[in-house]
């Protein structure tokens, strides 16, 4: 099973003087089980499709199928709440969706909206808190005397404590100190790899896209420009610059190794491999 | 969310967009106290004639002009009904059983629908036709004689452009944290009293939260700036009236006192 998006379209404001395409009939089969990265300038349409896989954006045309779920244009997907508990949305910025007097209150809301009983909501609570690197001390304050990076961890868990077997994320890592991103990457890919759960990150950080995610989806317009695996995407530098991204480091290092005359073998992305490779070269 | 007319600025070319915001505040403030004289119902043709050229002149439509009066239909229902249930003086109309419908409810009801409906579309010609900024830069010079008895012009203008500008922020922001709590299980439709009660405190908490972080920040990159209000400062914008706004504001007071004469008179 995959993620099956078709001739997805979205307007917005439709009839007015403020109607906006924001999708143009996309096309993506998303493979489960991976980390896909989609990609693109702001108003490209990362927004509009991601909030699509969870029926907060219903489609103007097309479907999508997602985790058993049809989401077609003209009709209300019928069971929305179980759609939303089988796909997690982490927002931008969600540390400021916290509203709950304690972290355990506001962690057990998901829960208990999706229908757990406060006492479950609550054990959930608990297993999920050192899940996202705090500790159980944490449940009986409140999150609005923790720092912004806590906050962020505990509105993360508000979403993992759903336990969804999809994962999207709006550039969870955005605004965080680079160790307080790698933790938080690394919890993300820890879900990917122990419980075999599918996420689909929206980020502007190639480093990240290269470091973590397995599949790339360039979206330009509205439209997707380009779906490949994540190593055929970095041997080609051109289709970042042309979206106004810059390549990673290493790609960067490697363009330049090339044009000084040295063989690169296109499929290493790491540093130490770079550096074997090159020693023999190097007189 | 996305779709309210009231209040919304449309950027179009004609007359009354660059007509200066002195004058069509000065043309509001009259006709508002033109349509609060009891000239019996005559008096509000001249009103609405006003408003009607205004409205062909700003290059609106009437249809826009009706959307932004929407909003107020429930009220005006609420006020028919009760107006209907507690005015029991005039003619008798209608009777079933103990329901009566009297002469006066319905007039007094008509005069407020018709008294809100031209107050909304005048006000909303003005927002329409006015960018906020120049609006409250017409605010502020038109209350700035009013400093000389103590007025602060300069921080209500201010403050008034300040909140304006953070209508549309706020708006997404309610937005954004709605979907995130609708990813969250949070139904705001459908559910029992309780469940809604939660629901709208999960939007609100957060909005709250927000608006208070973005006051502090704006505050303090005011201050970083050196912004003293008590302060005397030039305009990078001067206003300056035409003709079109001299015979404006002839008009609205013309109207004005047309209305105070069939008032008195008793026509």
């Amino acid at each position: 099973m995959s993620i099956e998006i078709k001739n997805l379209e979205h307007v917005y404001s439709a009839g007015t003087p403020f109607e906006h395409k924001a999708l143009n009939g996309i096309n993506l089969s998303i493979p489960e089980g991976k980390v896909t990265a989609v990609i693109g300038q702001t108003g490209s349409g990362k927004s509009t499709l991601v909030q699509h896989l969870n029926g907060l954006l219903l489609p103007t045309a097309g479907s999508v199928d997602i985790a058993g779920h049809h989401i077609e244009s003209g009709s209300k997907p019928k069971n929305l709440k179980s759609l939303r508990k089988d796909v997690g949305l982490v927002f931008q910025f969600p540390e400021y969706q916290l509203f709950e007097e304690t972290i355990e209150k506001d962690i057990a809301f998901g829960p208990k909206n999706f229908g757990d009983t406060p006492e479950q909501a609550a054990e959930k609570a608990k297993n999920i808190i050192t899940k996202v690197g705090l500790d159980e001390s944490y449940l009986d304050r409140s999150p609005f005397e923790l720092s912004g990076g806590q906050k962020r961890r505990v509105a993360i868990a508000g979403i993992l404590v759903q336990d969804p077997s999809i994962l999207v994320l709006d550039e969870p890592a955005a605004g965080l100190d680079p160790q307080g991103a790698q933790e938080m990457m690394s919890l993300f890919m820890n879900l990917n790899k122990e419980q075999n759960k599918t996420i689909i990150l929206v980020s502007h950080d190639m480093e990240h896209v290269l470091k973590y995610c397995d599949e790339v989806v360039v979206l330009e317009n509205g439209n997707v420009k380009i779906q490949t695996d994540v190593k055929e995407f970095f041997k080609h530098p051109e289709w970042m610059r042309d979206i106004g991204i810059n390549p990673p480091g290493i790609v960067q290092l490697k363009e330049q190794l090339t044009a000084k005359g040295y063989d690169i073998d296109p499929d290493i992305f790491d540093l130490e491999e770079l550096a074997g490779q090159l020693k023999g070269q190097v007189a | 969310m996305r779709n309210i007319a009231l209040g919304r600025y449309m950027p179009l070319k004609s007359i009354v967009n660059d007509m200066d915001p002195r004058a069509k505040l000065v043309i509001l403030f009259v006709l508002m106290i033109a349509i609060f004289i009891p000239a019996g119902f005559w008096g509000y043709l001249p009103i609405a004639l006003f408003i009607l050229a205004a409205l062909k002149l700003s290059k609106l439509s009437i249809s826009f002009a009706m959307r932004s009066v929407k909003p107020m239909l429930f009220m005006m229902f609420f006020l028919t009904v009760i107006n209907v249930l507690v005015v029991k003086t005039g003619v008798l109309w209608f009777q079933l059983g103990w329901f009566t419908i009297y002469s006066d409810a319905v007039i007094q009801t008509a005069y407020i629908i018709i008294r809100l409906t031209l107050m909304i579309i005048l006000t909303t010609i003005l927002t329409a036709t006015t960018k906020p900024l120049d609006l409250t830069l017409g605010i502020e010079k038109l209350l700035k004689p009013l400093e000389a008895v103590g007025v602060p012009a300069h921080i209500v203008a201010m403050m008034i452009s300040i909140a304006l500008r953070f209508i549309p922020t706020l708006i997404e922001e309610t937005q954004r944290i709605m979907n995130a709590q609708a990813s969250r299980g949070v139904d705001l439709e459908n559910g029992t009293l309780k469940e809604k009660i939660t629901a709208v405190l999960a939007l609100i908490v957060p909005l709250f939260v927000s608006a208070f972080d973005r006051a502090d920040q704006l505050a303090n990159a005011m201050e970083a700036r050196g912004y003293d209000p008590n302060k005397t400062r030039t305009r990078y914008k001067t206003l300056k009236m035409a003709n079109a706004d001299y015979a404006g504001m002839f008009l609205a007071v013309a109207v004005l006192l047309l209305n105070i004469v069939l008032w008195k008179t008793g026509l």
